[in-house]
């Protein structure tokens, strides 16, 4: 809240349903320990994700956007992961010419049993995130 | 909009490392949220009490309960805040257990979190809309993949409980790896004595359609309703005429063909009936080792079949079955010998694997029960048993534990006592795992009873020394070397998943671990689940299994189904894609990614184009909305609204 | 010459089609307009010379059920291809007049050769114009003033025609990649995110670049200005303008044929054409796709390999 002064930074992640929210899942049963800063937006699919979903997360304050979704070939939905494959790293090659470091983007794919992959993937995200600092892009004039 | 937030203690799992109370504090200044509490465990009865009670005194029409995963309780809210009357879609979830109590060190960084989340999930159940089921047919036949013990058993439960069953067999034979046992601990019944009957069991079943020596090429379809291509792969000896009496077996020329039943114990025939009691007992051959194929003239087996039933000519057939379930049961590997170099795995003969001496220790096997060493035919006296021989190893990327392999050395050096008087076993293991019931007994009867000089440590080496092998270990109880010059050594080599593992969980849509596993639905929970509707796993396809244990999923899996059949129709799953025509331009990308074709298009009475979504076909990915430009075809309860509305929720505060 | 070819075949297009669509002139001598030819008197008002900038295979998608004709330059008729790419028209239903082309001009530049003067004569030699104004006039070579999408054109002559006015032309100056995003990848990420900032603060939300866009397929559909879904509101703040100008260019990811006519249209000045040509660069490197070029591909964005040789995976 706004009158703590917040140390965390602000990292969305989309997860798929299947794969990568229980690979997520597995890491809480596993209670392996990871940093504060990410919240997580489940999506039944990596194919459900629009890019602008990431773009809209950025514009409106996020620090950093994390998408996973299954390994390709083991969608629950077949193909969803290899559309969104393609869509994400377009917006991937997209953003630095935007002036939006692509390091604050990262998709990957993790499956259900991978506790210990999403444990390591989000605090080498985060750690990242905060290398690099808060974006602010949300601060803006009226015009 | 009323909406009331339920946060969950978990007794300690959420409030140890969450102030719970705040975060109730906190959600009650969110716009929308008119009453928030909290409650020791949401889930029990009482806490859902407390939810159904609060909608009616505070008049709620949204529920956000922030607890465990969705994976773990979001149906269990849903059924609570349908039976106060509210439709089950007016609910979600904060996860604030699994991805917050339970990864996060710092209290006050975790309660920050909690609120995120709750206020994400706040923002999300005020875009939900009330979204309602339909009903459709379904077809009650079953396919079980595989015809090992566990398919058996699931198959015959399936068809006794009045389903009709359909039974695909990759090799030549049901049984599976339990028809290749002798015996089986921990009362050393003859295994294929207790398997023979229900084998025929199967075949006898009127309910049951057996596909031996087939494979699935294709699944299509959903839960209810499935569509499975299934190859009958080509035998070159025509079934229908076949009546197994083994004469062209007995007659073929060609004697070296690779034994896949006996694990190339010894050298089988070019056309073979794998073993007397195969079901079905019908021959095959083998074109890589039959001489009509390689050499294109032989021709022995035609003239000599009574019945004609040979054709060099046949083709792979394609048949398709429809189902309205599936029963995984396909079973396990295991590790290749030359995986285990420094056991001399592949490269002496006398050391083998526990299933290979498994069929030397078998009456009907290639020794007809007498144990000998591959390389002289000589009955060995010195046995080494070598446990973990690939199984807990991260250096070869099977940490596992087996599971069944104690058991089995303990039954094999128990019956290699019995089979050879004066002879004497000797096991390295690392630890003695005999959890099952009269499995502990089990093993102190091999080494009190039996005399098997059991030996804690790992063997480093085996290496021949003159017609004996000399296997080097350490006693790490003595804290000495050993070693023993062996005439033959039996390795427990490691049980992994079917090459084509991965391959089939992408037919089927389902999850498998690291290691080519089938993952369940929920390891405690939901043992024979998977996360696809309508697909059930029995078996070692899900982890490694003794036989008690693959009989029960099979039951288990077998029941599930005769559940989900009990009535004539199943309900729709409502979250599926939903097309507002008025905003359809009619461009139809959506049909062009949609996976699984359930997107169509439809000619409005004024003439224009929109697409249209056959709700029963649609899986609710949202790859089509993700694709429409215009939004105008929304996955329900994922709406661009409802994710727009988590995102602004967490970003514009 | 090529006029006179033009009508004839306009004339002859019109016996079998509802409509043919080509150029007239515009209100002043330095504009052409779309020109609905409908009647065979209409066909006596067509011209064809630099000026004649407009794409306007835009309106055939709406057009899908009628028989219609149009009039398309190289650049054009990569419209078309993506269309049929798309299935947004019916190739039967179409009849594509084709006019090899020169270049066409840059109208905003033009002006700014001429001091913003009014002008009162233009006339065109073989590479050159000479425009007269009240305060004289000025002589520019056509090169000079080609817009930003005839500098890095590769196809001059129209893919797809049924008639083909003139002879096939081949140009190509080499210049794969535009001057704009050239310097911008030279420059710092910050420096270009300040560069996009500035130029879409000054974007008014008329929506004149998605109307002109014709692979903007949703026009009123557009989630531009609707609340179902509602992805961005009314207000006039930056990040909502830059929200809008990410839709824009992502929608027309691996779809953009670059006929410029977005940033041609914008009122503004913004260079809204750029993002999309960048994002075609990656297209064409990640998948070797290059849009409106042959009907029988798919966009990129609506397919997909099960193995993407060009897709590495990103650690962190």
């Amino acid at each position: 809240m706004s009158d703590i002064a917040p140390k965390e930074l602000k990292i969305v992640g989309f997860l798929c349903n299947w794969c990568s929210y229980g690979g997520a899942d597995t890491a809480g049963v596993s209670r392996f320990k990871q940093p504060p800063d990410l919240r997580i937006i489940r999506v039944p699919c990596s194919g459900r994700i629009d890019p602008l979903f990431v773009v809209k997360a950025l514009l409106n304050g996020a620090d950093g956007v994390l998408v996973s979704g299954c390994h390709p070939r083991d969608c629950h939905y077949s193909d969803g992961n290899f559309y969104a494959r393609r869509r994400l790293e377009m917006l991937k090659r997209l953003l630095p010419f935007l002036g939006i470091d692509d390091k604050r983007f990262h998709y990957t794919w993790i499956s259900a049993s991978e506790g210990q992959r999403w444990q390591q993937t989000v605090t080498a995200f985060v750690k990242r995130i905060h290398e690099l600092g808060p974006l602010n892009l949300k601060e803006e004039k009226q015009s | 909009m009323r909406v009331g937030v339920f946060i969950c203690h978990c007794g300690n799992n959420i409030a140890g490392t969450i102030d719970v109370a705040r975060v109730a504090e906190e959600t009650r200044k969110i716009p929308g949220v008119v009453y928030a509490t909290t409650y020791m465990y949401t889930c029990s009865e009482p806490g859902q009490e407390e939810i159904k009670e609060a909608i009616k005194r505070e008049g709620l029409d949204r529920v956000v309960v922030a607890a465990c995963s969705p994976r773990m309780h979001e149906m269990t809210f849903r059924r609570t805040v349908e039976k106060a009357g509210l439709n089950r879609y007016f609910f979600e979830m904060a996860n604030i257990r699994e991805h917050i109590s339970w990864v996060g060190e710092d209290k006050e960084f975790n309660t920050r979190k909690a609120i995120d989340v709750v206020r994400m999930a706040v923002a999300k159940v005020m875009q939900n809309r009330p979204l309602f089921s339909s009903s459709f047919k379904i077809n009650k036949r079953v396919l079980v993949m595989g015809g090992g013990v566990a398919g058996m058993q699931a198959a015959l439960d399936c068809a006794d409980g009045g389903l009709e069953v359909v039974i695909v067999e990759k090799s030549q034979s049901i049984g599976g790896m339990m028809a290749r046992l002798d015996k089986t601990f921990p009362t050393i019944d003859c295994s294929i004595c207790i398997l023979g009957p229900k084998m025929v069991d199967v075949a006898q079943h009127e309910k049951i359609k057996l596909y031996a020596y087939s494979e699935i090429d294709e699944i299509k379809g959903y839960v209810g309703n499935y569509q499975v291509k299934i190859r009958k792969k080509a035998t070159y000896v025509d079934w229908s005429k076949c009546t197994g009496c083994g004469a062209c077996m007995e007659k073929c020329p060609s004697k070296n063909a690779y034994d896949y039943f006996n694990f190339g114990v010894a050298p089988t025939k070019a056309i073979n009936i794998p073993f007397p009691q195969a079901i079905p007992k019908k021959a095959k051959i083998d074109p890589n080792y039959c001489r009509q194929f390689t050499k294109g003239k032989c021709g022995v087996c035609a003239k000599i079949c009574p019945t004609k039933a040979i054709d060099y000519e046949m083709k792979d057939e394609i048949i398709t079955e429809e189902v309205g379930a599936i029963i995984v049961a396909t079973g396990y590997s295991l590790i290749d010998m030359d995986m285990l170099p420094e056991y001399g795995g592949g490269r002496y003969p006398d050391v083998i694997s526990g299933i290979q001496y498994e069929r030397l220790l078998n009456a009907s096997g290639p020794t007809a029960g007498h144990i000998e060493r591959p390389s002289d035919h000589e009955e060995p006296k010195t046995i080494v048993f070598v446990s973990c021989a690939g199984s807990r190893d991260k250096s070869i990327g099977i940490p596992y534990c087996s599971n069944f392999c104690c058991m089995y050395i303990a039954k094999q050096a128990i019956l290699t006592k019995d089979h050879i008087s004066d002879s004497q076993s000797y096991v390295f293991y690392m630890d003695i795992r005999s959890p099952g019931k009269g499995y502990d007994e089990f093993t102190r009867r091999a080494q009190e009873e039996y005399g098997v000089h059991y030996i804690r440590g790992r063997v480093s080496r085996i290496y021949p020394k003159g017609k004996k092998l000399v296997v080097r270990g350490a006693d790490t109880l003595l804290g000495t070397q050993v070693e023993i010059e062996a005439d033959l050594v039996v390795l427990a080599t490691a049980v992994i998943s079917n090459k084509d593992a991965a391959y089939m969980a992408e037919k089927l849509h389902i999850s498998y671990d690291t290691f080519g596993f089938y993952v369940e639905s929920h390891p405690k929970l939901r043992p024979v689940e998977t996360n696809t509707s309508g697909v059930f796993l029995a078996g070692a396809c899900q982890g490694p299994k003794d036989i008690p244990a693959s009989v029960g999923q099979g039951s288990a899996a077998a029941s599930k189904i005769l559940a989900l059949f009990s009535g004539e129709t199943l309900e729709s799953d409502p979250a599926v894609a939903r097309v507002n025509i008025n905003a359809c331009v009619g461009c139809l990308k959506c049909v062009k990614t949609c996976p699984f074709g359930a997107i169509k298009e439809k000619e409005l009475r004024d003439g224009r184009v929109v697409a249209d979504v056959i709700e029963t076909v649609c899986a609710g990915c949202g790859v089509c909305t993700s694709t429409c430009p215009c939004g105008a075809i929304q996955l329900q309860h994922f709406t661009d609204n409802q994710i727009l509305a988590e995102v602004n929720a967490l970003c514009l505060i | 010459m090529t006029v006179e070819k033009l009508k004839e075949t306009v004339l002859d297009t019109l016996k079998d089609v509802e409509l043919v669509m080509g150029y007239q002139m515009g209100f002043d001598a330095l504009h052409a307009t779309p020109l609905f030819i409908r009647k065979k008197e209409d066909a006596e008002r067509l011209i064809w010379n630099p000026l004649c900038v407009h794409n306007l295979t835009t309106y055939l998608p709406s057009l899908k059920k009628s028989r219609v004709g149009v009039v398309v330059k190289g650049c054009d008729s990569r419209t078309i291809i993506q269309f049929l790419q798309e299935g947004l028209i019916t190739r039967e239903n179409v009849t594509i007049i084709g006019i090899p082309c020169q270049g066409i001009i840059s109208v905003r530049k033009v002006l700014k050769e001429i001091e913003y003067e009014p002008v009162e004569e233009v006339s065109f030699n073989s590479d050159s114009m000479t425009i007269k104004t009240l305060k004289g006039s000025k002589t520019l070579k056509i090169e000079d003033v080609w817009p930003d999408k005839c500098i890095t054109c590769k196809y001059p002559t129209p893919l797809i025609y049924d008639y083909l006015i003139g002879e096939p032309v081949s140009f190509d100056r080499g210049v794969e990649v535009s001057q704009v995003i050239k310097e911008l990848e030279g420059k710092s990420l910050n420096e270009r995110l300040a560069y996009w900032q500035k130029e879409f603060d000054r974007c008014i939300r008329c929506y004149a670049c998605r109307n002109a866009c014709p692979l903007c397929v949703c026009q009123d559909s557009c989630i531009a200005e609707t609340r179902e879904p509602h992805w961005i509101s009314q207000r006039l703040t930056l990040n909502e303008k830059f929200m809008f100008h990410m839709i824009h260019a992502l929608h027309l990811a691996g779809r953009c044929v670059e006929c410029g006519e977005c940033a041609r249209v914008c009122p503004m000045d913004i260079p809204v054409n750029i993002l999309k040509k960048k994002i075609n660069l990656d297209m064409k490197e990640l998948f070797g796709y290059v849009p409106g070029v042959n009907a029988e591909d798919k966009p990129p964005m609506y397919t997909f390999n099960v193995d993407e040789v060009n897709i590495k995976e990103h650690g962190i």
